[in-house]
């Protein structure tokens, strides 16, 4: 052996033991058992950290941060949904429905130190409504908030509405310190939090990761075990978020592809959460637009349509029948609404009726580039209307694109206009108000649907929400069934929410007013 | 002298391949269908919100007008405000751009050091077993799908074996217990210059798939090319008079044989740095690397322009100064390449 020989194998060597000693090293699992960090492999990133702005994914961040006057329980079979005190104890309505008193929780502090107090849950609404951007409409009825003491504001309203429900809003209702009432867009997407909430934000990096901190004298306290750190990774290939959640270097995701399901379910060290979500999918017809301006030939589509194949291809037997536009969950569900099965022959009969047998109609339907579950619904019905002698052509566009044309000419736009639905705050006129009320100009009623009957009863429903919830809904139910029975649009299927989880996690709840949100101090290990 | 007349006259010339480009973006922006006002007031915005983001974007101006606003911007590097974020771009690009440049210089670097030794070694062992699996290796890496090998690569390395992290740029506990000062972008550069040798290795570390994925494809064409270039070269009388001089067998491939067949291969290595930049999409979302791409490709699907004017203008930058670069290299290395 020569010198070159042993320097050759000492060099090999050298390598060869630093492998096993750097094996540990990436195969520790950040999940482990008890590690106080909450890992969750988000899909999507978080384009807007402020507050008054944010109306997107960024929601899974702030609802740890920050709180709001009340939150949105959801009701579950027989339980009616209810609203739960967070930064309010209590509130009031006055009989007209106009005045709302709040009383506010005592002892809750900023993470900056400073006191909620009545001027600061108005300066956050005055600061959110003079903003304008995301959700901020939802403030619209409210003309004027007054702080008469420390721990009590009052709304005055222009018009009856639930304002406890729209208070609850997992966007543009967030209160914030009286410190960053002046802080702009930029300063919150620095990484920067003013919130009241169980965490704070400890640093924030742009397209990889979120980190929340707990902070210490939180007010509602922390349970045994409870998490110290929550980590949002930023990863959208859904591959990698399996494996992250596989190998425990992550706690909770959602997003992954139903097939996958299955299997993981199956893993031992996995729970797979599902649960109906409020996010429902339905296809408006252009009720403007021979030939689906005559109810039969919508009612005739609406038979054709192919709902429990969308269902089991689409969403692996996951999703559920939407029974209207309102999903379960939402107060003004209408478990026995009439909405029509599929049958063929029905539809055949009732195109016969209406003279549309020579089989060259041509139907548009415009739906969102890359959605998978509209697109497999499109296919599918493409084939059962190909039976009937309808070419319905399938035209995938981006969202901003969709809408465009579907805010011009109503006479040249799309036959069918497919999207989804979730509410601002949850209540069934956002909904039925949004995609069914008579609109001058087109904003998100695409299918340009017009009942003055319909709209009265919405309007009169939704002022009596807040004062007489009950009669509220029946006319609501009532109003949907208008829709129902006029085919104003197809009505798809109601989303599942699925998120996976490792199992070692106690305590979660999915709350689908709350888009993926999970609330990290709920959670223990 | 020539030298540094032939560079002037390549700036001046990418002068107006920059202008051109930034011209052409602006073009393509109003021919094709999209809202910028419905895109910037956000993801359910209500017509006065729309109204209201028009007057903020002022893009009820006249169109030259607007051309001057859209060439200023991007001229003095401020790239205004993504219509989707609504984010300053400058300020992302602070941290999408280098997180990239890393990527692709340490890729091209790996792709330099694979590629052309193993062309060498395989030309001077022609018809060997080493030339044999050099070839095979050459093709499986340039054949393979870059997906694919990304996710074979994560499942050996650090599902099988766990020696290297799955994806990221930097370790989770680094984040939390002690973060990395931004000053750079450049983790290694930042690691360095904080003084912190185990976050320098976490980041090092992190490279290695991502950047091994992205030099397979250029480190086996150029191995290619090399072994050719090579072959050729090795045939030639002044080897043989090396040869014959008795000059040791690695001076005679590095020293003068090398020098001549190179060319090639650094062309397109070089081509690969600057695809590297924005093409890179697939290995960014694959590696969950906060890169250009990824922050582009996103943009393209919203049609957010000013993101994607931005990124085109920086990508192109580096485009035309890494062609220099190349060329400079050449003539360096060869001097039969004429500055012209």
């Amino acid at each position: 052996m020569n010198r070159r020989d042993i320097l050759k194998s000492a060099a090999l060597s050298a390598i060869a033991a630093s492998v096993p000693l750097a094996v540990p090293r990436w195969s520790i699992a950040l999940a482990q058992e008890g590690s106080p960090i909450f890992t969750l492999a988000h899909p999507a990133g978080f384009p807007d950290l402020d507050p008054a702005t944010s109306f997107s994914n960024d929601g899974a961040v702030l609802a740890n941060v920050y709180e709001g006057l009340t939150r949105y329980i959801p009701g579950k079979d027989d339980q009616p949904a209810t609203l739960a005190p967070v930064l309010a104890t209590g509130w009031e309505t006055s009989v007209d429905g106009l005045t709302w008193t709040f009383k506010l929780r005592e002892g809750v502090k900023f993470h900056d130190g400073t006191d909620l107090t009545a001027e600061a849950v108005k300066g956050s609404i005055e600061r959110t409504i003079k903003i304008a951007g995301g959700a901020a409409f939802i403030w619209s009825p409210v003309t004027a908030i007054t702080a008469p003491d420390p721990t009590t504001v009052v709304f005055t309203l222009s018009s009856p509405q639930p304002l406890d429900v729209i208070a609850a809003s997992g966007f543009a209702a967030w209160i914030i310190s009286p410190a960053a009432m002046d802080k702009d867009n930029a300063w919150f997407n620095a990484g920067n939090d003013a919130g009241s909430g169980p965490f704070k934000i400890d640093r924030y990096e742009p397209g990889q990761r979120a980190i929340l901190t707990r902070v210490a004298d939180y007010w509602g306290g922390a349970l045994e075990g409870a998490f110290d750190t929550v980590v949002f990774e930023i990863v959208e290939d859904a591959v990698l978020d399996q494996n992250m959640i596989e190998g425990g270097q992550a706690d909770w995701t959602y997003g992954l592809p139903y097939e996958n399901l299955d299997a993981l379910k199956a893993n031992p060290d996995l729970s797979v959460v599902v649960n109906p979500s409020f996010e429902t999918l339905f296809g408006m017809y252009n009720t403007k637009k021979a030939p689906l301006d005559r109810p039969k030939v919508r009612q005739a589509l609406s038979l054709a349509f192919p709902y429990d194949d969308v269902i089991s291809a689409g969403t692996s037997g996951l999703g559920s029948r939407a029974k209207g536009v309102i999903p379960s969950g939402i107060w003004g569900h209408d478990t026995d609404a009439p909405v029509p099965n599929t049958d063929l022959e029905a539809a055949k009969a009732l195109l016969a009726e209406e003279g549309l047998t020579d089989g060259n109609l041509e139907l548009v339907m415009t739906y969102a580039t890359s959605d998978t579950l509209e697109a497999t619904a499109g296919e599918l019905w493409k084939a059962n209307l190909a039976q009937l002698g309808i070419n319905l052509i399938l035209q995938p566009m981006a969202w901003e694109a969709q809408w465009e044309l579907a805010k011009s000419d109503p006479a040249a736009t799309q036959d069918i206009f497919v999207m989804y639905w979730w509410p601002t705050y949850v209540t069934p006129y956002d909904y039925l108000f949004n995609l069914f009320h008579s609109e001058e100009a087109p904003a998100y009623n695409l299918g340009y649907y017009s009942n003055p009957d319909y709209d009265k009863l919405i309007d009169d429903a939704a002022a009596l929400s807040g004062t007489d919830r009950t009669k509220a809904e029946a006319m609501f139910k009532e109003a949907q069934r208008m829709v129902i029975a006029d085919n104003a649009a197809v009505f798809i299927l109601d989303k599942p929410n699925i998120h996976i989880m490792r199992a070692d996690v106690k305590g979660y709840q999915d709350n689908p007013a709350y888009g993926h949100v999970v609330f990290v101090n709920e959670l223990s290990r | 002298m020539d030298l540094v007349r032939y560079t002037l006259r390549r700036v001046f010339l990418s002068a107006f391949v920059v202008v051109g480009v930034t011209f052409l973006v602006f073009v393509v922006a109003q021919v094709v269908p999209s809202d910028p006002a419905a895109l910037y007031a956000g993801p359910r915005p209500t017509a006065e919100q729309i109204a209201k983001a028009r007057v903020t974007l002022d893009l009820d101006a006249p169109l030259p007008q607007r051309f001057v606003s859209f060439a200023t911007a991007m001229g003095t590097g401020d790239f205004g405000v993504s219509y989707k974020s609504r984010r300053l771009i400058s300020q992302d690009l602070r941290v999408y751009l280098p997180a990239t440049l890393e990527l692709a210089i340490f890729s091209t670097f790996l792709a330099l050091l694979l590629g052309i030794p193993a062309g060498v070694i395989a030309a001077a062992r022609r018809g060997s077993w080493l030339d044999r699996i050099g070839s095979l290796g050459s093709i499986l890496s340039v054949a393979m799908p870059t997906f694919f090998f990304a996710m074979l690569l994560q499942l050996v390395f650090s599902q099988w074996l766990g020696i290297l992290p799955l994806a990221g740029r930097l370790s989770q506990q680094i984040s939390i217990s002690d973060p990395l000062p931004f000053l750079t972008g450049f983790n290694l550069i930042d690691a360095v210059t904080a003084a912190r040798p185990a976050v320098f290795l976490d980041a090092l570390a992190h490279l290695i798939l991502p950047a091994l994925t992205l030099a397979a494809y250029p480190a086996g064409i150029a191995m290619r090319l090399t072994r050719a270039a090579m072959i050729e070269i090795l045939a030639r009388r002044h080897i043989v008079a090396a040869r014959a001089l008795g000059l040791s067998a690695p001076r005679i491939l590095f020293g003068h044989a090398l020098p001549n067949a190179v060319g090639p291969a650094l062309t397109v290595i070089g081509l690969s740095f600057a695809y590297a930049l924005t093409g890179a999409v697939l290995v960014e979302i694959i590696f969950a690397w906060p890169g250009l791409g990824r922050y582009v490709s996103e943009a393209i699907l919203s049609k957010d322009f000013p993101v994607i004017a931005a990124a085109t203008l920086v990508v192109t930058l580096c485009y035309v100064m890494m062609n220099l670069v190349i060329d400079l290299t050449q003539t360096l290395v060869d001097p039969r390449v004429a500055l012209t």
